[in-house]
């Protein structure tokens, strides 16, 4: 009875158009790198004060499962995760995008992300209670070796590579590491700066991991970004259909994976996006497609990342520990509306809650046309603005995103350095995706380990804290399937047919040149020696427990380099008749425009400061149109880039000051 | 930090307290405030922030924007307060044992007498917790198990360093006892810790244990009187543990913000904390509200200094 009240309740047109406003809303911002749900959420919740309490909930729930499922555009179109729930979309989303089939992921990521969002809700609706109670059973181990299984995926993600692989992955870690430790409280590899005492930013390391590379390959050919279909196909909602009808078992397990992390509170969508991906490329008939544009991947991710809505509000409604940060937000609204939040809430206050969640499944059901249409805007857009336009643009949006996340320019130079980084690494066969792997699972790997040390040492069994419990060894089981999988598979195959399958997944920008030594690779091994030597020093200041983490992972740095000299060091030397051409073969030169790219970048990110965000905005946009014509323009285009910049500045920098509030950087102009 | 410093602070501050007059309170304020929050939305400094908001707004007819500047544990936003406006329309929130603690520690971009805090309007006590159907029923059961088991009393609490780390040493020490303490990421995975069993019992916020209802005892609070929405929880004191104490939170406005601005933002929060409704709402998240205006800061910061100090001396935190 009170389910059917709460549904009617639900059912207001003011409560409604919330819902719509909200998701529209919510999928704008998440599509925007860097501006996350948490932050759309945080800065609604003021407005929610004077509504009534259901009304108000449905708004924020609204806003944050649009800006969960709006991060899928920017990882398809622009290979950026709009949020870290999205990372593993750009795995397939992005290659499907380069061939010509955007629109598709995009429609396929909008599906799932509907089927997902409801099952999550579904689950919040009818098995809160029980549900809760995994958030409990989850402790330190199990915390470790969910971030160990997701490092595993390291092993699919970097087949034929893997070496390169877990040397990222070992990068990555040693990230997560900087600034001040949460266990120990030590200050770790600020090198005495302030500036890094924050730690890198994840979002921020994303947005420049990912998407600097593209800005600055973007420029280097004349070519339109993406490849469009001839007869402009749209968004093929039959087709994704069909296609996603015949993957249902994975929509079906994504959703419920994503779920069942959301309800562990730390864990988020960026692990059940992982873990889902992970366990539909096990599944699949087909593994050797993913990370080269294969539906699945897409599907598994939007699926899983949107279910963690639901799944997080379990938690955070039951027990009264707040699933991810949005949640954490939304709580603290609930508390100031003098709503009790607990064991308490479903039958104190149920009423509320219930129409709270109906209004959370409608918003979801509003996602599909009101996310169809965005995402065919979107995607219309991405293949319509003229290049010249396009790279700065987003340029504009990895600087905005980086700088929005603490108000913090040097979270934006963090940001650029890294891009720059990962443009040059991914050049010698390094890619970005273990780097961010290990950045994003650090911090959770790390604490788990040493909580579960600290724990297990205390009660004198360390052994059975990390082996003896079940969920913990159900978990093992999982990484090492994951683990050793590709590796068996990879056997099978050779086996089957002598041909060499080349496999390595997402590194498409340079695959390693096969079986000849490459000097470059030894420069970098050589290098990341060093690094790791430093590394190892470093520790010696450090506490017991800030140290056992950088300690291993600085040591693995060193062995895993030694390995790939080794490598090297026994291949043959390539029998190339030019010297020049010694360089993989692969590896096309680097051509002045994307130096240009860069250092135009370089200067926008250094004006800020100096002239104020909109005066450097301006003239970010002049260089990079500079550096990305290839025709000289003709004066009419050069009027359209001119009120585009115009447009593209001012509105960005009204929507960050006015209506995001964010604290902008003081400057001389503005 | 030395205490001639501090005592320079504090002469300094009993100096010009004095010449300090109401009148600029009267307009004040005239426009929307901003107010810094140096920590990520949905903890405790951004949820009481949210209470000063909605009563803010009511009493003034005035606008109070929070903006978020989390990084560094808080010192991301504390080592820019003195280049913000120092009209009184930007403010910022500040905390203890925070500001205290981290530049004791290392170069933070910042030192604690740099920062100039005009009222700490409420802080959230320790408190040990335990799942309800733990084996300890009272402060007395753990503490003798502790005595008889030591260092296998766990106590999962929020970072190192912070005030539920100093709480655990303190109590170690006053009741002569080891056990062995926790670091979590934030007082809610600490809390969970607690609710699943995972340590044997927790040091954490009050206000943590709110929202738990039954699933959680709280077996003894570190403030000086029992708090109003837990009647039934004796505090430390009472059970013969001279310990109070937990997070503070106030505000801070530049250092060169006038004596007429500091007083008049001070003013401003007083009373919002003076409002009956914004009293029950915090107390019952668990807040317990203090009165320490810009008048009592000297002699508050003062005193909170020397007892972090001898705290920091027990975690082994360098003083410089």
């Amino acid at each position: 009875m009170v389910l059917l009240e709460s549904f009617l309740g639900a059912l207001t047109p003011l409560n409604l158009l919330l819902a719509l406003v909200g998701v529209v809303l919510g999928t704008v911002i998440g599509a925007l790198p860097g501006l996350s749900a948490t932050m759309a959420v945080a800065v609604l919740v003021p407005f929610t004060f004077t509504m009534d309490p259901a009304s108000g909930l449905i708004a924020l729930g609204a806003i944050y499962t649009g800006a969960i499922y709006g991060g899928a555009y920017a990882a398809i179109l622009v290979n950026t995760p709009g949020t870290p729930s999205s990372i593993a979309t750009t795995f397939d989303g992005y290659p499907m995008a380069k061939r010509g089939d955007g629109g598709l992921a995009v429609t396929l990521a909008t599906l799932s992300s509907v089927v997902g969002g409801l099952v999550g809700g579904l689950f919040l609706l009818f098995l809160s209670p029980p549900l809760a109670r995994v958030a409990l059973a989850f402790g330190p181990p199990e915390y470790f070796w969910l971030a160990i299984f997701g490092l595993t995926l390291i092993s699919a993600l970097s087949v034929g590579n893997t070496v390169k692989g877990l040397i990222g992955a070992c990068l990555g870690l040693l990230m997560s590491m900087v600034g001040v430790a949460v266990v120990g409280g030590d200050i770790r590899y600020t090198l005495d700066t302030q500036v890094l005492l924050g730690g890198i930013d994840i979002t921020s390391a994303l947005i420049g991991l990912y998407c600097v590379p593209v800005v600055i390959d973007l420029v280097a050919t004349r070519a339109q970004h993406l490849t469009v279909e001839d007869d402009l196909k749209g968004i093929r909602l039959g087709e994704a259909l069909s296609i996603s009808w015949a993957r249902k078992f994975n929509v079906i397990r994504s959703s419920v994976i994503g779920t069942v992390i959301g309800i562990l509170p730390g864990a988020g969508g960026s692990i059940a996006g992982l873990v889902s991906y992970s366990e539909a490329r096990r599944a699949s008939r087909h593994p050797e497609r993913f990370g080269k544009g294969e539906p699945d991947g897409v599907i598994a991710t939007e699926a899983a990342n949107n279910a963690t809505v639901g799944g997080g509000f379990i938690p955070t409604l039951v027990l009264g520990i707040p699933g991810t940060p949005p949640d954490a937000i939304i709580l603290g609204a609930l508390l100031v509306q003098g709503i009790k939040i607990g064991p308490t809430l479903f039958s104190a206050q149920g009423n509320i809650v219930y129409t709270f969640i109906f209004g959370l499944l409608i918003a979801t059901v509003l996602m599909l046309p009101a996310g169809l249409l965005i995402g065919k805007y979107a995607y219309r857009s991405i293949i319509s603005i003229p290049k010249p336009v396009l790279v700065p643009t987003v340029a504009f949006l990895t600087i905005i995103g980086s700088f929005a996340i603490h108000s913090n320019i040097h979270d934006t130079q963090m940001m650029f350095v890294l891009g720059i980084l990962a443009w040059i690494l991914n050049r010698f066969g390094f890619a970005p995706s273990p780097i961010v792997l290990g950045l994003v699972l650090g911090q959770i790997a790390e604490q788990g380990f040493v909580q579960s040390y600290l724990i297990g040492n205390a009660q004198k069994a360390v052994l059975g804290m990390f082996f003896g419990r079940p969920i913990s060894l159900a978990i093992i089981v999982a990484a090492a399937f994951t683990l050793l999988y590709p590796l068996v598979s990879t056997y099978l195959a050779k086996r089957r047919s002598r041909a060499a399958v080349p496999l390595d997944a997402v590194e498409d920008a340079a695959p390693e040149a096969g079986r000849y030594r490459d000097p470059a690779s030894l420069v970098m091994a050589a290098l990341f020696i060093v690094l790791g030597v430093f590394a190892y020093l470093e520790t010696a200041g450090m506490t017991a427990m800030g140290s056992v983490f950088p300690t291993t992972i600085s040591a693995a740095l060193i062995v895993l380099s030694l390995v790939l000299v080794a490598m090297h060091l026994r291949r043959p030397g390539r029998p190339s008749p030019v010297a020049g051409a010694a360089l993989a073969p692969a590896r096309e030169a680097v051509g002045w425009r994307r130096i240009a790219a860069a250092l135009a970048m370089a200067v926008w990110i250094l004006a800020i400061p100096v002239t104020g965000f909109a005066t450097a905005g301006l003239l970010g946009f002049i260089l990079m149109i500079a550096a990305a014509s290839w025709d000289r323009p003709q004066a009419q285009t050069l009027l359209g880039y001119a009120i585009a910049t115009l447009v593209l500045v001012a509105g960005f920098y009204l929507l960050m000051a006015k209506v995001l509030l964010l604290r902008m950087p003081p400057g001389a102009l503005f | 930090m030395s205490l001639k410093l501090t005592a320079i602070t504090v002469a300094f501050l009993a100096g010009v307290v004095p010449a300090a007059t109401a009148q600029a309170a009267d307009g004040y304020p005239t426009k929307s405030v901003e107010y810094i929050i140096p920590f990520n939305a949905g903890g405790e400094s951004d949820v009481s922030a949210r209470f000063q908001q909605a009563t803010w707004e009511k009493m003034f007819g005035q606008q109070l924007v929070i903006q978020y500047m989390a990084g560094a544990g808080g010192a991301q936003a504390w080592s820019q307060l003195n280049s913000l406006p120092d009209d009184g329309y930007t403010i910022m929130g500040i905390n203890l044992p925070h500001t205290v603690l981290q530049p004791m520690e290392k170069d933070v971009g910042y030192k604690t007498e740099d920062l100039t805090p005009v009222n700490y309007f409420h802080y959230t006590p320790d408190a040990i917790f335990v799942g309800k159907d733990s084996q300890f029923q009272t402060l007395k059961d753990l503490v003798d198990y502790a005595k008889q088991n030591p260092g296998l009393v766990t106590f999962s609490g929020s970072g190192s360093n912070s005030s539920n780390n100093l709480a655990q040493a303190r109590l170690d020490d006053l009741a002569g006892i080891t056990t062995t303490y926790i670091p979590f990421s934030g007082t809610s995975p600490a809390i969970t810790a607690v609710l699943g069993g995972q340590t044997i019992a927790g040091f954490n916020y009050v206000t943590s244990g709110v929202s738990q209802g039954d699933a959680l005892k709280m077996l003894a609070v570190a403030a000086d009187e029992r708090l109003p929405a837990f009647p039934d929880v004796p505090t430390f004191k009472e059970l013969g543990y001279d310990l109070v104490g937990g997070a503070y939170r106030g505000v801070a406005v530049p250092k060169s913000a006038s004596e007429e601005v500091r007083k008049a933002v001070s003013d401003a929060v007083s009373k919002v904390n003076a409002d009956p409704d914004f009293k029950k709402k915090m107390e019952d998240a668990g807040f317990v509200l203090t009165d320490l205006p810009y008048e009592k800061m000297g002699t508050f910061m003062a005193e909170k200094q020397k007892e972090y100090e001898a705290g920091a001396a027990k975690l082994g935190i360098a003083a410089k």
